[in-house]
């Protein structure tokens, strides 16, 4: 077959979201719709202390309650399932879905009661009388990580998950031997991406077929394989329905400690059995919390403003149990440097338990305030020798001519050109007016400040972090998978394996497909068959999936387009090379005969005479993608980490009055690099919320803890999100430098805009409090603390002897 | 969180009649903001049921109330502990009643408190201004106790 050499159709072009319509109608089917007979209802009964003994727990009253059916309890619970999956090789970190002994965080859930509906549950769950003994416990990250602490878990014998040092490069070197150095701390205070609908699931168990059917609001790789070691049940017992649509995640729907209460009680109970969250469950103990860290970072460099090595010692507080949170620190280690050439690094990872709610994957998987804490140094940096923050950026940026490029903690960037990006958002901003205007607003007595931020997005998500952080754990691969069938009648239907959380999948692999077999996008089916149907795959996370379902839709795409091919120079009896396919028809110049698709359908399916020998009848194809890049154990603590780079800088102008201290965006710039873009609508849309979610990290989300170990923020009159209130009007623009990695030159943008907002806006308040001679190292930076600093400044200045 | 509660309120009876008042469970149920039930155990040990709603959540309240120092008709200590879904607490305050003018008495209270659990993080703004609402109440309910001389409050 020839290659022609043709523009791209469908693919970067102005098209439809086909998901945004069901959506926008509130046609969408999830969790909560799944209309199953004989359903019953959970509520669960959470800890009200941080750390307690559980000294009885006595159900006979809320058993008496009408429309209650049962009432769970960890101990039995226990019996039947194992522990939940853990990342690291902690074993004596144990974790239930409901309290086994001990409570270990308040929030933590002790009991389920099963009702007729959702209300009499928690009507149960109300007559359930635990009594405890309240326990010592610990939640500043400093204080767990000190020996004399006490353990959260004391079988483990300390608070420490994960604490490694590595060395790349010669650290020691670089740093005796540069002129400067300066050292900071900044604090990434605990966030979530509080998705609008809660956690749900429902499960049903078959004993006649020995199934268990479950559905729910999931983004959970190896989801069906967790909830089948669990329960200690064969995996092909198991049946998640992927066609469930999931109400918003960026991570956080992790669900498996939900699924494997309701799957137990759908078998214990022989009635199906669903738990949805409330808001109260959800903010609590719902796998809503990211990352919580604090970072002490040093930076070398010399008089230039050149970069040369970094220390950085990030601790950060897990929570109760261990899970998936302590991963965070190591997939930045992907892209430890940003977009500098650093040319050394030491990174010392250190994960504590804590009696706060279980930490889980966050948007960026732990990037976010990893690219805030490099910023930071940048900034600093640049106020160290009194240069301009963008200049001292491009000085150091690695150059468009030098990529591939190797970091030191051994992955290879694939592309870039982030001198071209900054100087386009420079001349479209006009970042000398903005300074201008800037000091205009400063000298009408406000405070006024330009943050900038530039930043990485590693995207097509493997999980290399795994065996680095783990020995034990010896993962390669972090597949996914498509299958493209044409039936009879000719048309086409793509097949792909895993849940969607809003992130336009169904029309990536339609427009891939349409792309390489030239037809219509909108002519072609995108289904999702549950786990049982479904080719090996993992997980939209990651930022991974138009790299990776796009990367498996293009390939069995071409490899149906080359059955075609073959299938047709068998008729026209000519080698494949001399066969031209074009808009699914196909022709040979030289015989001047020619196929269209309704008779290569009709071939395939109905004329096996006609078929070339050894090809299989029917027209049908599939491919199982492994991660670009992705192909040996780390070595020596470096690996290969994702294998695309997205990048993103930032330019915000913010101002506010010094004596309210309510920041207001009055500007928002965002140059953005994702090399090719399959869909702008899908792209734009993760950027303008990514900014908006990063909005909410910098200034006004936060589970906060008192000093008795009660989270503070667990409703939305606490807990304050971005509304369009706070959320300006954002000015993208675009470049493309496309990835050498990938079928179409893409990479992820499920996190951009997020990863670098935080770092933009920190920088702008605190360009915008520097006449005052004060910063801010601490995320958020609430209104209070702005104008209380402010205040505290003008009182000191008063006061200081002149 | 650590709760301050202090004051004092004028009551239209006298002293020993609101000592009376004060140590019968079926006016102190009739009181006390969502009390649905309040028995003796002991000697001036009372366990309680209450129903309460604040802010954002309400559920039921199951506690112990203990009188010690007891000095009638004058003074006495009052030991509130307890847990439910909205929480857990405790506190102690103590009572004094002096004799205000003519058929009047004064009731002095200040005590201390801690709360935990649901409440303390959903409420923990408010907490400070509902603890007072809620002995606002008990209050006006006690005075409407001694106004109505049928002990017609209970409606």
């Amino acid at each position: 077959m020839r290659e022609a050499e043709i523009p791209l159709k469908f693919v970067s072009s102005n098209r439809r979201v086909r998901e945004d319509r069901r959506f926008v109608a509130g046609q969408g089917h999830y969790v909560a719709d799944v209309a199953l007979e004989g359903l019953l209802h959970v509520a669960v009964m959470p800890s009200q202390h941080p750390a307690a003994r559980i000294v009885s727990i006595d159900a006979s009253e809320a058993l008496k309650m009408p429309g209650v059916h049962y009432v769970l309890t960890g101990e039995e619970l226990a019996k039947a399932a194992d522990p939940l999956m853990n990342g690291l090789d902690t074993p004596h970190v144990k974790r239930y879905p409901l309290a086994v002994g001990q409570v270990r965080y308040a929030g933590e859930w002790v009991v389920a009661v099963v009702a007729e509906s959702r209300a009499q549950a928690e009507d149960g769950a109300e007559k359930v009388r635990i009594v405890y003994e309240p326990l010592p416990y610990v939640i500043d990250s400093e204080e767990a990580l000190d020996p004399s602490s006490i353990p959260v878990h004391p079988e483990h014998g300390s608070n420490i998950l994960l604490d490694r040092t590595f060395v790349w490069g010669d650290v020691d070197k670089h740093f005796a031997d540069s002129p400067c150095h300066l050292s900071f701390r900044v604090t990434w205070g605990r966030n979530s991406t509080v998705p609008i609908e809660t956690f749900g699931v429902a499960a049903k168990w078959d004993p006649w077929r020995e199934i268990l059917d479950v559905w729910a609001s999931i983004q959970m790789p190896k989801y069906s394989d967790q909830i089948a070691r669990a329960l200690r049940i064969p995996l092909n017992n198991v049946r998640v329905h992927q066609d469930v649509d999931v109400g918003g995640s960026y991570g956080v729907k992790r669900g498996i400690k939900q699924t494997v209460i309701v799957s137990h009680l759908a078998r214990r109970l022989g009635r199906p059995v669903r738990l949805i969250e409330d808001r109260l469950d959800n903010m609590r103990a719902g796998d809503a919390h990211g990352p919580d860290r604090i970072f002490d970072v040093e930076v070398a460099f010399d008089n230039d403003g050149i970069v040369r090595s970094m220390k950085m010692r990030a601790l950060d507080n897990a929570g109760a149990y261990a899970g998936r949170a302590p991963f965070q620190l190591g997939k930045p280690i992907g892209a430890i440097v940003g977009p500098y050439k650093i040319q050394s690094v030491k990174y010392r990872a250190i994960s504590v338990t804590s009696n706060k709610a279980a930490q889980e994957a966050v948007r960026g998987f732990g990037q976010a305030p990893t690219n805030y804490a490099i910023e930071t140094a940048i900034d600093k940096v640049a106020a160290a020798l009194g240069l301009d923050r963008i200049e001292i950026r491009k000085r150091n940026f690695i150059r468009s001519d030098e990529f591939p490029y190797l970091i030191p903690s051994g992955t290879r960037y694939d592309s870039g050109d982030y001198h071209t990006v900054v100087a386009k958002v420079m001349a479209h901003a006009d970042y000398n007016g903005l300074k201008r205007e800037r000091d205009e607003l400063r000298a009408q007595g406000l405070c006024a400040g330009i943050g900038i931020a530039a930043c990485l997005e590693p995207s097509g998500g493997n999980s290399s972090f795994e065996p680095l952080l783990n020995d034990a754990n010896k993962t390669t691969t972090f597949m996914e998978s498509c299958r493209i069938n044409v039936d009879g009648l000719g048309f086409v239907t793509v097949t792909i394996h895993t849940t969607s959380s809003g992130q336009g999948h169904e029309t990536l692999a339609a427009t891939v497909v349409g792309e390489v077999l030239e037809i219509d996008p909108d002519q072609i089916r995108v289904v999702r068959p549950d786990t049982l149907n479904s080719l090996p795959s993992n997980s939209p996370v990651g930022s991974r999936m138009a790299i990776m379902l796009g990367g498996a839709a293009f390939h069995a795409a071409k490899k149906l387009k080359a059955k075609i091919v073959r299938l047709a120079a068998h008729q026209f009896g000519c080698a494949e090379n001399d066969v031209i396919y074009r808009g699914g028809s196909t022709s040979h110049p030289g015989s001047n005969r020619k196929l269209t698709w309704a008779e290569h359908v009709n071939i395939a399916h109905r004329n096996f005479h006609l078929l070339p020998e050894g090809m299989e009848p029917g027209l049908e194809a599939t491919h199982v993608l492994q991660v670009p890049t992705a192909n040996k154990l780390p070595e020596n603590g470096r690996v290969q980490m994702y294998p695309c780079h997205s990048f993103e800088f930032h330019l915000v102008l913010v101002a506010f009055d010094p004596e309210i201290g309510k920041p207001k965006i009055r500007r928002y710039v965002i140059g953005h690099d994702c090399g090719t873009v399959i869909n702008p609508h899908i792209v734009k849309g993760m950027t303008l919320g990514g900014i908006a979610h990063g909005i909410g990290a910098s200034l006004l989300e936060e589970f906060v803890y008192d000093s008795e170990g009660q989270m503070l923020t667990q409703s939305f009159m606490d807990y304050l999100l971005p509304s369009s209130h706070e959320v300006p009007q954002v000015e993208i623009v675009h470049h493309c430098t496309p990835s050498p990695f990938t079928v179409f030159g893409q990479k992820g943008s499920g996190e951009s805009g997020y990863l670098g907002s935080p770092a933009a806006i920190s920088g702008a308040i605190n360009d915008a409090v520097a006449p005052y001679g004060i910063s801010f190292a601490k995320l958020p930076i609430r209104i209070a603390a702005i104008s209380d600093a402010i205040a505290a400044a003008k009182t000191l200045k008063e006061k200081a002897p002149s | 969180m650590k709760l301050d509660i202090g004051g004092n309120e004028t009551i239209p009876t006298s002293v020993d009649a609101l000592w009376v008042a004060l140590n019968d469970p079926a006016v102190l149920t009739r009181c006390v903001p969502g009390c649905k039930n309040m028995t003796e155990i002991a000697p001036d040990n009372y366990k309680v049921d209450m129903q309460l709603r604040v802010a954002a959540v309400g559920g039921s309240f199951e506690g112990e109330i203990q009188l010690s120092d007891k000095r009638a008709p004058k003074s006495c200590t009052i030991r509130v502990s307890g847990a439910g879904t909205l929480g857990h607490g405790n506190g102690t305050a103590r009572f004094d009643i002096e004799p205000d003018g003519e058929g009047t008495s004064r009731l002095v209270y200040k005590g201390t408190g801690e709360i935990g659990g649901l409440v303390a993080g959903v409420g923990q703004r408010i907490l400070a201004s509902v603890s007072k609402h809620l002995i606002g109440r008990f209050f006006i309910a006690l005075r409407k106790e001694f106004e109505s001389p049928l002990g017609g409050a209970t409606g």
